[in-house]
């Protein structure tokens, strides 16, 4: 039982972990990002319409960005390219560190170290060549390289003016990846998301809270998936438990009649019998804990970590936001010791009623 | 103080264990119960204790209907009026001599103190003293009777009942029991023990001797 | 439908529960129809077997009950954060139309069950059990209301629209609508407290005259009058506003979780006191269970009389 609480502790805490490091995140996402749609479909947006959004009211910011992936054949990888124009903030509090630290020549880009060990594997060294929608190369020199912070963002990152970002990705130079909007009045967000559905009614309009929202269901979702795989190896163990206690063996029944015969009611027995059960469970409970907590925040969490982040290259080496909730402590706590008991009310009942009478014999 | 009222007890194979058994014992008496294996008198000591119920009759002690009680309160009675002796001792070998004794207190949940007291009481009195944290798996016969005897005394019952204690016994150690038959009985105890061993059939501080054959009282 | 582990977590205890007490149920009626204390058949010795069995079911259900309706209140909060407009609690009780009827359910089961421990309790220190047929029959009928009861959550959870908007607590507990909690929280303080306090002081009148009956009926007045309080005068303190009225934002960390202090002390304290008046305990019992009550009752009023007063000592005024 124990095992199986770590496993259900580790998973929460994991989750928890996650959802607290993502809430960070998302501080320095935009408040509304627009992207178009074309058949539904998502494509490129019109930088032109920067002029439109930052016409309604309450819009402090429109800033066209550009960016995306590129896949890299030879080493089977998903780089990430994100465009920057030096003279614009941006609400990537990282990025902007990056864009006053270091500088941009033409043809150049900055790679992260990671990304760097892994283009040197590949014998790129001071450049790479990036192969455009038409079948040609581009070659974009090496020049520096920064640290990846702990993101959810791939780590093989790239980062290069915007004008250069275009030319990879072939864009025209109108089109932009999507539009960050900020509001300025948190409240109004709703309210201007619409008015920007109206002018634009092909675009795909998403509110960060929505994102915070969708994120949660997700690992709700997630966790529900292993609840479910808990709970069928719980009903397992259930029947294990109590199949083994109905199993009297003949000492037990001599102990109990012994029991009986020196005075002990079937209540007492009873009661004996679920003491020792919730003992047993709040121990396994308690070792449970300490086990995920082990796991999670001092080994990080091998395995389950991927399973939780969908691509393995995302695989990161961060260490674990601490956030342990009461909630998740009760959540675990309902799910093991209560079951558990309820496993042994039967068994011990059974044991308690035994009749004394063969002692005598 | 017992009185047993035309008790009769049937086992399901339609044994007739007891046949209209009827008698009365006094507060304080030394009773010993001689009969062959097989002729009712263990039956008789598991009614007097409440372990079973009379098929018919009643079972008084003390006033007392114990026949009539619901199990859950027949327990209760057991645990406070009845010390039991029984044949194979039936003590738990994986625990130690103190907690064999302690046994029949636990549920009574007493003070620490009170509890420490009886023990040690129960251990001087029986000479186990040196050997309470030993296992019981690990004593001698005469020891195990000794731990036996003191867990039946512990709760200070009105009534000792001893289901052939010398069986498993040699002389010697058939003498020290009946020593401590008597420690118990200057305790004011009402003892009923259940035999076949001639020793205890002339013995000077035995009040009554009852002849059970067949189920009958003689 | 909204799924969530806490919710799963509750669909599976309500399973258990259901699964269990319908066990306890049958065993229940065999009980109530053939037991017959005088009886020396098999059947009597197995429908003795039983009752241990049912008994212990009632008792695993209500331990766990307990701490599962602070659970439930926790989930609904977490929900509260899912639902457009929610805030608390008051916001997912305000979503669905079964979760008003379903608290007051769960309330009321908690004293049931509790009462159901009570009456085993001293039945069986009797060895006439006098209360057996009665408290299995008892039970028959808190099985109907404990299975309601799971039906209207099971129901409420799985008919939750996180797409529809909810009020928060700020416009179900104002003054402004003509609604009856709109009446009773636009009661006059100064009535609203003496009421409160004179109650508590009756309460400890009658402990002294022993009318239990009295006693027990004064702490069920006391249920509606504190809980009314709270939420009308009381709970404006804690929150320090005047407008906020809601029960359920008591419970979050904001204010120190003071909430499930207060509710807690204040179940122990009224169910002590209402029991004294449907079981005629013996009198040194009965003094003992009144005491109780009174010092868990003391407790709450006291605690919740902090609160204005340190308003009014830091601030120089009331609210």
């Amino acid at each position: 039982m124990t095992l199986l609480v770590a496993l259900l502790g580790s998973t929460f805490f994991l989750s928890n972990a996650m959802k607290a490091e993502y809430s960070k995140k998302i501080k320095y996402t935009p408040d509304i990002v627009v992207t178009d749609t074309k058949a539904m479909r998502e494509t490129s947006i019109n930088r032109e319409v920067v002029s439109n959004i930052l016409a309604i009211n309450g819009v402090s910011g429109a800033l066209p960005r550009v960016y995306g992936s590129y896949y890299f054949t030879n080493a089977d990888r998903i780089f990430t390219i994100v465009g920057v124009d030096e003279f614009e903030t941006y609400a990537d509090k990282n990025l902007n560190e990056l864009l006053k630290s270091k500088s941009f020549e033409a043809n150049s880009m900055l790679v992260s170290k990671e990304l760097k060990e892994l283009l040197k594997k590949s014998y790129y060294k001071d450049y790479f060549n990036f192969i455009r929608a038409d079948g040609s190369l581009k070659k974009v020199t090496i020049s520096d390289s920064f640290e990846s912070e702990d993101t959810f963002h791939s780590k093989y990152m790239i980062v290069m003016s915007e004008q250069l970002a275009r030319e990879i990705f072939s864009y025209t130079a109108y089109e932009a990846t999507d539009i960050a909007v900020s509001v300025a009045n948190r409240d109004e967000i709703g309210f201007i998301a619409n008015k920007i559905t109206t002018q634009l009614p092909n675009a795909n309009v998403q509110l960060k809270e929505d994102l915070i929202v969708e994120y949660e269901s997700l690992y709700n979702f997630k966790s529900g998936f292993f609840l479910t795989i808990f709970i069928i190896s719980f009903f397992t163990y259930f029947i294990i438990i109590y199949d083994k206690m109905s199993g009297l063996s003949s000492e037990e029944k001599r102990e109990v009649g012994v029991l009986k015969a020196i005075g002990w009611r079937v209540s007492d027995i009873l009661n004996a019998k679920l003491y020792e059960g919730l003992l047993i469970s709040l121990s396994a409970y308690i070792l449970g804990i300490v086990l995920a907590f082990i796991y999670v925040y001092v080994l990080n969490a091998p395995l389950l970590k991927g399973i939780f982040l969908k691509n393995t290259e995302l695989l990161q080496d961060y260490s674990l936001v601490f956030s342990v909730d009461y909630e998740t402590l009760s959540l675990l706590f309902f799910l093991s010791v209560p079951l558990y008991i309820a496993a042994t009310i039967i068994p011990s009942w059974r044991v308690a009623t035994l009749e004394a009478d063969e002692v005598m014999r | 103080m017992i009185e047993f009222r035309d008790v009769e007890k049937h086992y399901d194979n339609n044994v007739i264990a007891l046949d209209k058994i009827n008698f009365t014992l006094k507060e304080g008496e030394v009773v010993v119960l001689k009969g062959v294996s097989g002729s009712g008198k263990s039956s008789i000591l598991s009614l007097i204790a409440g372990l079973s119920k009379p098929t018919s009759g009643e079972v008084i002690v003390d006033k007392k209907h114990i026949s009539k009680l619901a199990d859950h309160f027949a327990c209760t009675y057991r645990r406070e009026n009845i010390g039991f002796v029984f044949q194979k001792y039936n003590l738990i070998p994986t625990l130690s001599v103190k907690d064999n004794i302690l046994l029949p207190l636990v549920p009574v949940n007493l003070k620490r103190s009170e509890l420490e007291s009886r023990l040690s009481e129960q251990l001087t009195l029986f000479n186990i003293e040196e050997k309470k944290d030993t296992l019981v798996k690990n004593l001698s016969g005469g020891e195990q009777q000794r731990v036996a005897i003191a867990r039946a005394n512990i709760n200070a019952p009105k009534i000792i009942l001893a289901d052939e204690p010398t069986a498993n016994l040699d002389e010697k150690l058939s003498l020290e029991f009946i020593e401590m038959i008597k420690k118990m009985k200057s305790q004011k105890r009402t003892i009923v023990i259940a035999t076949h061993d001639p020793l205890f059939f002339n013995l000077d501080f035995v009040d009554r001797v009852l002849n059970i054959e067949n189920g009958k009282l003689l | 439908m909204l799924l969530n582990p806490e919710i799963l977590t509750l669909y599976i205890l309500n399973i258990l529960f259901v699964l269990f007490s319908s066990i306890a149920f049958i065993m229940s009626l065999k009980i109530v129809r053939k037991w017959d204390a005088n009886a020396t058949t098999k059947l009597q010795y197995s429908l003795e077997k039983q009752s241990y069995l049912t008994a212990t079911i009632i008792k695993y259900i209500f331990y766990i009950k307990l701490p599962l309706f602070l659970f439930f209140i926790f989930t609904l909060d977490k929900i509260s954060f899912v639902l457009p407009g929610a805030m608390c609690g008051a916001g997912v009780v305000n979503a669905s139309e079964y979760a008003t009827p379903l608290l007051f359910l769960k309330i009321i089961n908690l004293y049931l069950f509790a009462y159901w421990i009570t009456l085993d309790k001293e039945d069986m220190q009797d060895e006439s059990q006098p209360y057996l047929k009665q408290k299995f029959q008892l039970f028959l009928l808190f099985y109907f209301l404990f299975v309601v009861e799971i039906i209207l959550e099971t129901l409420m959870f799985l008919n939750i629209d996180i797409t529809s908007v909810v009020d928060c607590c700020g416009a179900i507990f104002s003054t402004n609508d003509d609604t009856y909690l709109s009446l009773v929280l636009s009661m006059p303080h100064s009535l609203l407290l003496t009421l409160f306090y004179g109650n508590f002081i009756l309460m400890y009148i009658v402990s002294k005259l022993t009318q239990a009956k009295l006693f027990s009926f004064l702490n069920l007045t006391f249920i509606f009058i504190a809980l009314i309080s709270l939420v009308a005068f009381f709970g404006t303190y804690i929150y320090e506003l005047p407008s906020h009225h809601c029960p359920f934002c008591l419970l979050q960390q904001d204010y120190s979780y003071v909430g499930y202090l207060l509710y807690g002390v204040l179940f122990v304290g009224t169910f002590e006191g209402l029991v004294i008046g449907f079981i005629p305990f013996k009198e040194d019992e009965l003094q003992k269970r009144e005491r109780v009550s009174l010092v868990f009752s003391f407790v709450y009023v006291l605690v919740v009389t902090a609160y204005p007063l340190s308003y009014f000592i830091k601030n120089g005024v009331w609210l």
